[in-house]
């Protein structure tokens, strides 16, 4: 089958008055259609900017310098052949290479996004059914009017915004999308659907908020939703019935799915394929099964042996010893970003490892997966205390 | 008391804002000004030359750079006369025929003064009315913040030129203050030679008239934003765990707020003062332009001398004018430039 | 039903603080030095003339009598007389009133209407041309004595065009309205003329302080994660940034907008002075000048008393426009 994302190389580098920092360097993963995809890695890992990356939304001093994000699409590929053809190879189209847009274009509709804590993710002065009916009336636009990227924004600006907030008749969402928030919300569980569309984000209980932000997201009825973080603002028990809903509306849907989360109980319980990511890259990517049950980095490794129950969805991971690495460029060394907390670095740690294959699809950015651990080679302790 | 941290704050904000370099240039210069008029004046700013006595009328003559001519009468019929810049009076006189260049010089002196003062003033009544009620809460909050409210529902000016309404026919509206180095030009207790142009300096006004209600009166009206502010961050200090556990060993209510309730609020307060510094300079120069003053050798009073009909001497209205500009430009910048380095979130009355 | 609930809190408290206000007023009076009959007689009046004014205007009554006595009066809307002309205060102030707010809502008009755009357009193009451009106007702006740019925009602008009244006001808005009604257009174009300089004199404050609060808000709304959630559900950008950014801009600009309205209301006392335009304002120092105590206690009461209903207008924007606020 072939892949419904292909990410190849993408960097996304953010420019402050500290310095570079290589947020995400040089990753690469495919994602098939219908399939789950996990990214999992500490914080400050780089997998959250990994996922604004790909549905565009990495805001100043933040830029993708590099790569490109592969989005299969046979339809939109041959509407826009003609106009950018360096954007578009077969039934693939790049991402990065569309029109501002074609990108702004497919998101809500093909692309839809999850965030992490619901209550800062919602307008707190508007209702919920308000801002899914939003996502509606954005879907519900480029439906009726596909060739035209232009007819969905026309004509809304201050003096519409004046011409609303007077007239409150007047609006961008109309009736029918209203109903479709509500039903969206009943779809998602939410009891009293009609009432709770008329109530704002701080009358919710997390829990219901992201219900009620997954409902936003499949407004669009999208091929690719971006989870980022969806459970991890919530109580125990409520990720658990939260998770449940992601994977039945999941399998019902078919949409192929990017979860990205730290937690490797939701990995284990959800993903089909895994990337692990420490400093900005993945350093170890293949099956559930691959990865979990033959870790082949050491990071991964140490992932695995921190969290003792994997059936269990509320896991934190216990640290490794050390600390995530400074993202800072000026103040990274080309070489094993793990290496000052590996218990088995050598030698040729201090050259960055290329990514070795494991086993087919396995693959892992480590020596160690190639060859085997030469305690001759291993670093002196504390080699890398200043 | 200044953490490393907030100087670090404060250099890194300094050095990457070319208006907070601006801010302390100006308002060095004004505290330069103030401070040293009587050696950077041309003239005493209170002589009149309006040619009586023999002597030559040199009212209204317009800035360095600029003329205009005039119909005069004379005992053989009117002639025109050209009426030129000089050299001594680089910004003009006015219709008194004083120098307009001195007058904004010895004006910053009581734009300042009153200024600082006032907000000394305001910050002394405020502060610990606003941290009383924001440190024991309750019904003591409740009573004091609504008395504070009533204050706020009175416009500042309308409240300002009330009070002064009330206060100016009382003795001590204006006082005068010997000017320091004056005295000392024209004594014999400092040796003139250490006094720089001395004999310039012997000639200048031996003192200036400070206007006292107008100072009392701004605090007055001003000082309900010191409390709001005390207030709130004695609100979040109290629930700290320190000051839980200095309570908890014994420490009395007043002993607590002077030791660690108030040192923790210094940093809004500082930048609210600076900002109301601003604030009260637009006051004071608005008080004096209506006259309430008790002074007429004020920013205010020479715009009020200068909006007379005759229109084509603009510069005598315009020039004080400019110099509160600069001078409250300087001090707004002074405040942003701590503000961004120490504390985002103030909120304050502004200008007139 | 928590929005009518939130304005019966709201009005309620504007009547303590009415309460605290009026109580003042007439407290100051007494802290004036000197005998208030003094203003009302010739110097060389006698003892028995005077005293039989203070039992006229009941001065040697108890305080406390004369405090219910005056807040009794008041609530019928009787201010008293005016101790300079004999008319009655309430009707002094009425008459001034239109002149006031015409004038006063011009300059908002004004300020909002330039400066949330200016604010939206300097946060949208941040350290672009256009925003130091906002920017530099907007610290002038709140730095410049009003008074002053009164006296430049007569000295500078009045003098050169004639359309441009430099003082005084012709005629009201309902002069001009009954003159339109009447077929004639050119009383409102007046009416309007007279205005310009006034208005702007007034709203140049207001513009540079809602610039900086809009520029600053926006940016700091634009920060928060539901504006990336917005352009993730591909909400069009402009609407991502006036429905739900500017919209939540608005509420702490809303809120500073309520406290600064005392400045506005300080502001147009000395621009209808500089415009010799016939407003409270003026009335107010006409009063303080001639210590005409009635006079100067009624104008004080009705400022203060429109100040707080201002504030009660403002907060129920502010309800409207943040959910929040009425919620429990």
């Amino acid at each position: 089958m072939a892949p419904k994302l292909e990410v190849e190389g993408l960097t996304t580098r953010f420019f402050t008055e500290e310095g570079q920092i290589n947020a995400v360097e040089d990753v690469s993963f495919s994602v098939e259609e219908g399939e789950v995809f996990g990214i999992v890695g500490e914080s400050g890992s780089g997998k959250s900017v990994t996922a604004l990356s790909l549905i565009d939304l990495v805001e100043r001093p933040g830029e993708i310098v590099d790569g490109a994000v592969w989005f299969r699409s046979p339809d939109l590929a041959a509407r826009i052949e003609d106009d950018t053809p360096e954007a578009v190879d077969g039934d693939y189209v790049d991402l990065q290479s569309l029109s501002e847009g074609e990108r702004r274009a497919l998101r809500g509709t093909e692309f839809s996004t999850i965030f992490q804590d619901p209550m800062s993710s919602f307008n707190p002065s508007l209702t919920v059914g308000e801002q899914i009916a939003e996502a509606v009336e954005v879907q519900r636009r480029a439906r009726a009017n596909p060739r035209s990227v232009r007819s969905r924004t026309q004509g809304y600006g201050l003096a519409k915004f004046i011409g609303d907030s007077l007239l409150p008749t007047r609006d961008f969402v109309d009736d029918a999308s209203h109903d479709r928030a509500v039903e969206l919300l009943e779809m998602v569980g939410i009891p009293d659907p009609v009432e709770r569309a008329a109530e704002y984000p701080h009358q919710f209980s997390g829990g219901m908020l992201q219900r009620a932000m997954i409902a936003q997201a499949l407004a669009g009825e999208p091929s690719v939703l971006v989870a980022d973080e969806p459970t991890t603002a919530l109580d125990v028990t409520i990720q658990a019935q939260v998770l449940d809903l992601l994977a039945e509306l999941q399998e019902d849907t078919g949409m192929t799915t990017v979860l990205i989360t730290h937690n490797l109980g939701v990995i284990a319980r959800m993903a089909d394929r895994v990337g692990v990511m420490y400093a900005g890259e993945v350093v170890e990517r293949g099956t559930l099964e691959d990865v979990f049950d033959e870790p082949a980095h050491p990071y991964t490794q140490g992932l695995l042996g921190s969290s003792p129950d994997l059936d269990g969805a509320a896991d934190r991971l216990d640290p490794i010893p050390g600390n995530v690495p400074s993202l800072v460029d000026r103040e990274m060394d080309d070489r094993c970003y793990f290496a000052d907390r590996c218990p088995k670095a050598m030698g040729e740690c201090l050259e960055k490892p290329p990514e070795f294959a494991v086993d087919g699809e396995h693959t892992a950015m480590c020596y160690l997966a190639d060859h085997d651990y030469e305690e001759a080679d291993a670093l002196e302790e504390g080699y890398f205390d200043e | 008391m200044i953490s490393e941290r907030v100087k670090r704050s404060l250099s890194r904000e300094f050095k990457g804002s070319r208006l907070a370099q601006l801010g302390v240039v100006l308002v060095l210069l004004l505290f330069l000004v103030a401070t040293f008029a009587p050696f950077l004046a041309l003239h005493d700013p209170t002589t009149t030359r309006i040619g009586t006595g023999g002597t030559e009328d040199l009212s209204e003559l317009p800035p360095l750079g600029f003329s205009y001519t005039e119909q005069r009468v004379t005992p053989s019929g009117s002639e025109t006369v050209e009426i030129t810049a000089r050299q001594t009076f680089p910004l003009g006189t006015n219709a008194l025929g004083q120098d307009i260049y001195s007058r904004l010089l010895y004006g910053a002196r009581v734009s300042l003064l009153v200024g600082l003062l006032g907000a000394l003033l305001a910050t002394a009544i405020g502060v610990p009315y606003g941290l009383v009620a924001g440190y024991f809460g309750d019904r003591i909050d409740d009573t004091l913040m609504r008395g504070a409210d009533v204050m706020l529902a009175f416009p500042s000016l309308v409240l300002a030129i009330a009070l002064v309404g009330v206060f100016r026919d009382s003795d001590v509206h204006t006082t005068t203050v010997p000017d320091p180095f004056v005295h000392a030009a024209r004594s014999d207790i400092v040796p003139n030679v250490l006094i720089p142009r001395a004999a310039h300096v012997a000639e200048m006004p031996a003192s200036f008239t400070f206007p006292v209600t107008v100072t009392l009166v701004v605090a007055l009206v001003n000082w309900v934003w010191f409390a709001r502010v005390a207030r709130g961050e004695a609100m979040s200090v109290r629930a700290e765990e320190f000051i839980k556990a200095a309570r908890s060993a014994g420490a009395s209510d007043w002993r607590i707020l002077r030791q660690h309730v108030l040192p923790n609020s210094l940093t809004p307060i500082i930048v609210l003062a600076t900002i109301q510094v601003a604030a009260i300079i637009l006051l004071e120069s608005a008080l004096s332009f209506l006259g309430f003053s008790g002074t007429d050798l004020t920013w205010g009073a020479d715009i009020s001398d200068g909006r007379s009909d005759q229109r084509s001497y603009w510069w005598i209205a315009t020039m004080p004018g400019l110099a509160i500009v600069l001078a409250v430009i300087g001090v707004n910048l002074l405040g942003d430039w701590l503000r961004d380095a120490l504390d985002p979130s103030i909120e304050g009355e502004g200008g007139v | 039903m928590g929005l009518a609930k939130f304005l019966i809190k709201r009005l309620l408290q504007g009547v303590v603080v009415t309460w605290g206000v009026v109580t003042v007023v007439f407290f100051l009076r007494y802290l004036t030095p000197g005998d208030p009959t003094a203003t009302l007689l010739p110097p060389d009046a006698g003892p028995e003339v005077r005293q039989r004014l203070r039992e006229n205007l009941g001065l040697d009554q108890p305080l406390y009598v004369q405090y219910y006595d005056y807040i009794t009066d008041l609530v019928v809307l009787d201010f008293g007389e005016s101790m300079s002309s004999g008319r009655e205060v309430a009707g002094l102030v009425a008459s001034r009133l239109p002149a006031t707010i015409e004038l006063a809502v011009a300059a908002t008009f004004v300020a909002v209407v330039l400066a949330i755009p200016l604010g939206v357009i300097s946060a949208r193009r941040r350290r672009e041309p256009v925003d130091y451009g906002a920017t530099l106007f907007s610290l002038i702006g709140i730095s410049t004595p009003n008074f002053w740019l009164g006296v430049m925009l007569i000295i500078f602008v009045g003098v050169h065009v004639d359309v441009i009244p430099t003082t005084g006001r012709q005629m009201g808005l309902r002069t001009a309205l009954f003159a339109l009604s009447n077929g004639s257009a050119s009383e409102l174009g007046q009416w309007a003329a007279q205005l310009v300089l006034p208005a702007i004199t007034l709203g140049t404050y207001f513009t540079a302080l809602i610039t900086r609060l809009t520029r600053s808000g926006m940016l700091e709304e634009l920060g928060q994660s539901y504006v990336t959630a917005c352009r993730a559900k591909g909400l069009p950008e402009t609407l991502t940034l006036y429905k739900h950014v500017l919209r939540n801009t608005l509420i702490p600009i809303v809120t500073v907008l309520g406290l600064q309205l005392g400045t506005l209301i300080g502001g147009a006392v000395i621009t209808e002075t500089v415009f010799a335009w016939p407003g409270l304002g003026r009335f107010l120092i006409t009063s303080i000048n001639n210590r005409d105590w009635t006079s100067i206690q009624g104008t004080i009461i009705v400022i203060g008393v429109g100040f707080v209903l201002i504030n009660i207008v403002v907060d129920s924007l502010y309800a409207y426009l943040d959910p929040r606020v009425t919620a429990e």
